[in-house]
């Protein structure tokens, strides 16, 4: 068996066609992840009542379970249980009707929110303490002292870990090819599926992850280093 | 037409599966094993700066991080036969397991190489100035002062991975691995409920996962008290 260059490069042209997607579904759970995750993380470290015991059940049991199985069951969920409620509640959509992609984006979401609010609750206790007590002691609110203060530290802090939790998401939107969304994974491997060269479809789609991986490394550390200037500028 | 979705199911599901639990364990303690004795080659190169295997250690290392496990587990699956072939060794006959463990295992190694390189540079250097001052040699240096101080540095961060790699396994049944997922998905295609199997699997790496948590919090503190006292 030859390794088939020019066939690579077909491949490598039809993964790089359904990047947006793979970005997609990198970068929405991302967000999500963000915004949610620093509502938990919040309510973690400020032991909101209740709330603070869910949010810590919620994160411990999808930080236990690993994304492929999480998204296998919300897209079992989606094809066992969706009719069965549409039916019920007179739906006229069914779950055939549902783009795929819908439910890879939720079960990746599922899983960043409860890695970004661990990487978030870092950040919130590395807030110095004196920073709300002084806060305090001129009057601001909690809600003030949060928005103010405490969340302007508390990113720079958070970057770095923030961009290596999107590239995980990134290399996590792989196994969505399971569920069969056509992603760069998938992109790559419908051109394989006539002449069976797997290998340079696999191949393909790595340097494609690969490249992107690098490329949002790169970034992260500019966006690191811009971030340090600000801070220092401001502190000193 | 019964129920869709059966949660009574799972209990039915969870004997089954973990009868499949041990090809996990496997994977994942092979691959640890793969992974220490690599990583520390591939950290000790990098660090000592030896020319050309620094270089290829940096890219290999770089490839592990940027690419998703499963590719890497399909290019090691379909692209090692034939480079080994290649050199006239057939491992076309060889049991897919061995795939697995060699993927997980390189791909642990690249991990586990710089968690041990951050915790060995993390050691100061005064310490070792200290040692060559009162006459060690440099391997009794790295054996007795150096790599004591790193192992500390480095347990927390060998334990994450190391659970990390026992949810990556979740992937080897791509490969047809009946492993815990495998036979989960197997369960699901004889009896068209996959989402009760799948919920067992997930309680299975659950509990796996905070047990393991446990056990090395306590290796932590045997080794701390250990190496401090």
């Amino acid at each position: 068996m030859k390794f088939d260059f020019n066939f690579m490069l077909v491949a490598l042209k039809a993964a790089i066609k359904f990047l947006p997607v793979s970005l997609i579904l990198a970068f929405v759970p991302l967000v999500i992840g963000i915004i949610l995750g620093t509502l938990i993380a919040i309510a973690r470290v400020f032991k909101v009542k209740v709330l603070w015991r869910l949010c810590q059940i919620y994160v411990v049991i999808i930080k236990g379970i690993p994304v492929v199985l999480i998204l296998l069951i919300m897209y079992f969920g989606v094809i066992q249980g969706f009719d069965g409620l549409a039916v019920f509640f007179h739906w006229k959509i069914r779950s055939k009707d549902i783009n795929l992609i819908y439910v890879a984006i939720i079960g990746l979401s599922i899983y960043a929110i409860a890695t970004i609010s661990e990487i978030m609750r870092g950040g919130l206790m590395s807030v110095d303490k004196g920073q709300y007590e002084a806060s305090y002691s001129v009057g601001m609110t909690k809600t003030q002292t949060l928005w103010r203060i405490v969340l302007p530290q508390m990113f720079p802090v958070a970057v770095p870990m923030l961009c290596s939790s999107f590239i995980g998401l990134f290399k996590g939107s792989s196994v969505a090819f399971l569920i069969s969304v056509t992603d760069v994974m998938n992109g790559a491997l419908i051109t394989a599926t006539g002449n069976y060269l797997f290998l340079e479809a696999y191949v393909a789609a790595a340097i494609v992850y690969w490249v992107v991986c690098i490329i949002i490394e790169r970034a992260s550390f500019i966006l690191e280093q811009y971030l340090k200037k600000y801070s220092n500028e401001v502190a000193l | 037409m019964g129920k869709m979705v059966d949660l009574s199911l799972i209990f039915v599901d969870l004997p089954l599966l973990l009868s499949c639990l041990h090809i996990t364990l496997l994977i994942v303690v092979f691959a640890t094993i793969i992974g220490l004795f690599l990583g520390i080659v591939l950290a000790l190169v990098r660090i000592y700066k030896i020319p050309v295997f620094s270089q290829l250690a940096t890219i290999y290392i770089s490839f592990n991080r940027g690419t998703p496990m499963i590719v890497q587990l399909f290019i090691v699956y379909f692209g090692l036969p034939s480079v080994l072939l290649g050199i006239g060794i057939n491992i076309n006959r060889w049991d897919k397991l061995y795939f697995v463990i060699i993927t997980y295992g390189l791909n642990a190694a690249a991990f586990m190489s710089e968690i041990i390189r951050a915790s060995i540079t993390s050691v100061d250097i005064g310490q070792t100035e200290a040692s060559y001052s009162v006459g060690m040699t440099r391997i009794q240096t790295f054996s007795r002062i150096v790599a004591p101080q790193a192992l500390l540095i480095a347990l927390p961060n060998l334990g994450t991975s190391f659970l990390g790699l026992l949810q990556d396994t979740s992937l080897a049944f791509t490969i047809g691995i009946i492993d815990v997922m495998g036979k989960a998905q197997s369960i699901g295609a004889t009896t068209y409920h996959s989402i009760e199997a799948y919920m067992g699997a997930a309680i299975i790496f659950l509990v796996l996962g905070i047990l393991l948590e446990k056990a090395f919090t306590m290796i932590e503190k045997k080794v701390k008290y250990k190496i401090v006292a």
